[in-house]
């Protein structure tokens, strides 16, 4: 036999989805998932067909090509703009639409915990995202008739990322809906924040320094490195610690009988302790490699000597921020260094933040490597020669060739035949019917 | 032992105070109707009460002059919402009974008392002002808590659906339940609440049956007599 309050909680899971059914802005979002899934899914087969040798292309030069750069990250990035400029809207009317229609006035009558108000909005905002996921997830099967191949763990971990991602915006939806008296002032604010974050991007860019780390967990940040294939477990840690808060903020928010100063307070409180825990949580280190290319890793045998290494390692990096060479030696080195290595330091110096008139300075440019007394300069910004750097300095023996299996890629040289009719076509027209008709037997039958 | 007291109750927004020291007393089993202008402060004293506006001095007792817990006591139909408006009345009372925790098996009886049987599969929000004023009474109606407040229950109805839903409430004031009802037309409140709760500028100016106010009211103006409520109201307020 159910509790009281777990039947009044079922109730309100209920309105909760009758809500979001009947709810023009849940239709939209969902209507367009087709074209924008489409757009970038027949957009990025053809290039991926293309360098695959359709068209007489050169054969074997699609032979690195991964799926998982090559079509699923564009492909599911239609999710990343859904979550960015739609569903925001959709999580603000879950909410917003409770104080505007004078439902929250009699909601809020019945002693349930306002967490479990807000838990409510957020699975059923979570299952209506799923299915607003199901045109990337057709695109798979798609791809499947096409004759590509297809690695669970890597696209788990994009769709789970993406699922993250959404979690959080409705969290800051919520949370601003919450807050806010009106929906409008409520989006203003979401997209606010969402442009906040892009201006930690540029000032990451400019300036490095703390920006750059904070820069590591935006939400575009988190799902860059989900669409390499990338675990890590401090960006899920502070993603899922964010949505917590956002949604404790909204359900403080929610509780019209408190005082506002009461509420402020708990929201402050609330603020401080995620951003503790957002402190600790960033220092995790644990991360997985979950592409089938191995990208964001170095060769087994390499890892297994940079293991071996127990002394703090330090690297000085003199290229500016906004020096393309960074970026490659983040991509290809300093990332994978970081995480193999938990002594490893890496700072990075230079005066202006393009770098441009720093060319001629001596030492710009230079890269130096302190292990154990011992330093040792380079200018290489590859994967090999920071590696070679590395073993020098640390007095280690080259690994010599460990037989392994290299990642050849899939290429595919097809042209993605009927995926315009599919995402341009079917899916609005289908999503359309079912929402009239769904609409319509919600508004006149009970059940 | 009344079923909830009022004592000096405050709520000021900003410089202005809408409740300023309210204290009153709500029988069991009575229709008691809270009498005043626009702007009296009655949505926001009823608002205090169910505990969905903090208020700012003062108590409120429920049975056995206990803090109230208002999600136990009461339940409160505030004035001019139009929740779920895009749900079915049917769905609308059903999720009612299942949240709130009332009987299901009255739902028909209410539906019938209100007349609303012919726009159950109709959307709250696509209702004219005087049937959804009726859907919200039935909720209320249908909610488990002994005491009921409703913000201006007679608003949006003609004169006939008036006389029917005075009348429904009246039944359900018979059969235990108590009513507390804000009313701004002090003729139609005249007609069917037993007490009366007069509020002026967030003060209570009196408290009582027609005959104990005019007792009052002429104590104050003795040269004039009082036959009816709005008289009553005028002179004390």
């Amino acid at each position: 036999m159910r509790s009281p309050n777990a039947a009044a909680w079922l109730w309100l899971l209920r309105k909760e989805w009758r809500e979001l059914l009947v709810s023009r802005s849940g239709w939209m979002l969902l209507v367009l998932m087709g074209p924008l899934t489409g757009a970038s899914f027949i957009a990025a087969m053809r290039s991926y067909a293309e360098i695959s040798g359709v068209n007489g292309g050169l054969a074997g030069v699609g032979e690195a090509m991964a799926p998982l750069i090559g079509v699923w990250a564009p492909t599911f990035s239609a999710c990343e703009l859904a979550a960015v400029f739609l569903l925001p809207f959709v999580a603000i009317r879950m909410v917003g639409a409770d104080r505007q229609s004078g439902a929250l006035k009699l909601e809020l009558q019945r002693n349930i915990s306002p967490f479990a108000r807000m838990g409510a909005k957020v699975a059923v905002a979570l299952a209506g995202w799923l299915i607003a996921m199901l045109p990337p997830a057709s695109a798979l099967l798609l791809w499947k008739s096409y004759g590509g191949t297809l690695y669970a763990p890597e696209l788990l971990t994009l769709a789970g990322g993406h699922v993250l991602n959404a979690a959080l915006t409705i969290a800051l939806g919520a949370a601003a809906a919450a807050v806010t008296e009106h929906p409008s002032t409520a989006a203003i604010a979401t997209l606010g924040v969402t442009v906040g974050t892009w201006m930690i991007h540029y000032f990451a860019a400019l300036q490095g320094g703390l920006w750059e780390r904070a820069a590591a967990f935006t939400p575009a940040a988190i799902i860059g490195d989900f669409q390499h294939g990338l675990l890590r477990l401090n960006a899920v840690l502070v993603a899922v610690l964010l949505t917590l808060a956002g949604l404790a903020i909204a359900a403080i928010w929610q509780r019209l009988g408190v005082r506002t100063w009461r509420r402020g307070a708990a929201s402050l409180l609330v603020t401080f302790g995620a951003a503790v825990a957002i402190f600790g949580a960033a220092q995790v280190r644990p991360s997985w490699d979950l592409s089938e290319s191995r990208g964001n890793s170095f060769p087994a045998a390499d890892e297994q000597a940079l293991r071996g290494l127990r002394e703090p390692l330090k690297i000085v990096a003199h290229l500016a921020p906004e020096d393309p060479r960074r970026t490659d030696l983040e991509r290809s080195a300093f990332g994978k260094l970081r995480r193999l290595m938990p002594n490893l330091e890496i700072e990075y110096q230079s005066a202006t933040s393009t770098g441009l008139f720093e060319q001629s300075n001596a030492g710009y440019g230079e890269i130096w490597y302190l292990y154990q007394g011992r330093q040792q300069m380079s200018r290489v910004t590859t994967a090999d020669g920071v590696l070679e750097s590395i073993y020098e300095i640390a007095q280690v023996q080259l690994p010599g060739d460990v037989p392994e299996t290299v990642f050849r890629g899939h290429p595919l040289a097809v042209l993605p035949a009927g995926a315009s009719t599919v995402f341009y076509g079917l899916w609005p027209g289908l999503t359309l019917l079912s929402g009239i008709l769904i609409r319509r037997q919600l508004q006149q039958s009970p059940r | 032992m009344p079923i909830l007291q009022v004592q000096q109750l405050s709520k000021r927004f900003g410089k202005i105070a809408a409740l300023d020291d309210v204290s009153f007393a709500v029988q069991p089993g009575e229709v008691l109707g809270l009498i005043g202008p626009n702007g009296a402060g009655k949505s926001t004293l009823f608002d205090c009460l169910a505990g969905l506006l903090p208020h700012d001095g003062g108590r409120v007792l429920g049975p056995q002059l206990r803090p109230a817990v208002p999600a136990d006591l009461l339940f409160y139909v505030p004035d001019g919402i139009v929740p779920w408006p895009e749900q079915p009345l049917r769905w609308v009372l059903d999720f009612g009974v299942g949240f709130f925790g009332g009987v299901a098996g009255q739902r028909d009886e209410v539906v019938a008392e209100l007349d609303l049987t012919n726009f159950l599969d109709q959307p709250l929000g696509a209702l004219s002002k005087g049937q959804r004023k009726r859907g919200l009474l039935a909720l209320g109606l249908l909610a488990p808590q002994p005491l009921l407040l409703i913000d201006e229950p007679l608003d949006g109805l003609d004169l006939r659906q008036m006389r029917d839903v005075a009348g429904v409430l009246r039944k359900h004031a018979a059969a235990g339940r108590t009513l507390f009802l804000s009313i701004h037309q002090i003729g139609d409140a005249a007609r069917f609440c037993d007490r009366f709760v007069l509020l002026s500028g967030g003060q209570v100016r009196g408290e009582g049956t027609i005959a104990e106010l005019a007792a009052v009211a002429r104590a104050r103006h003795p040269e004039r007599a009082f036959t009816d409520l709005e008289e009553v109201f005028l002179a004390l307020t």
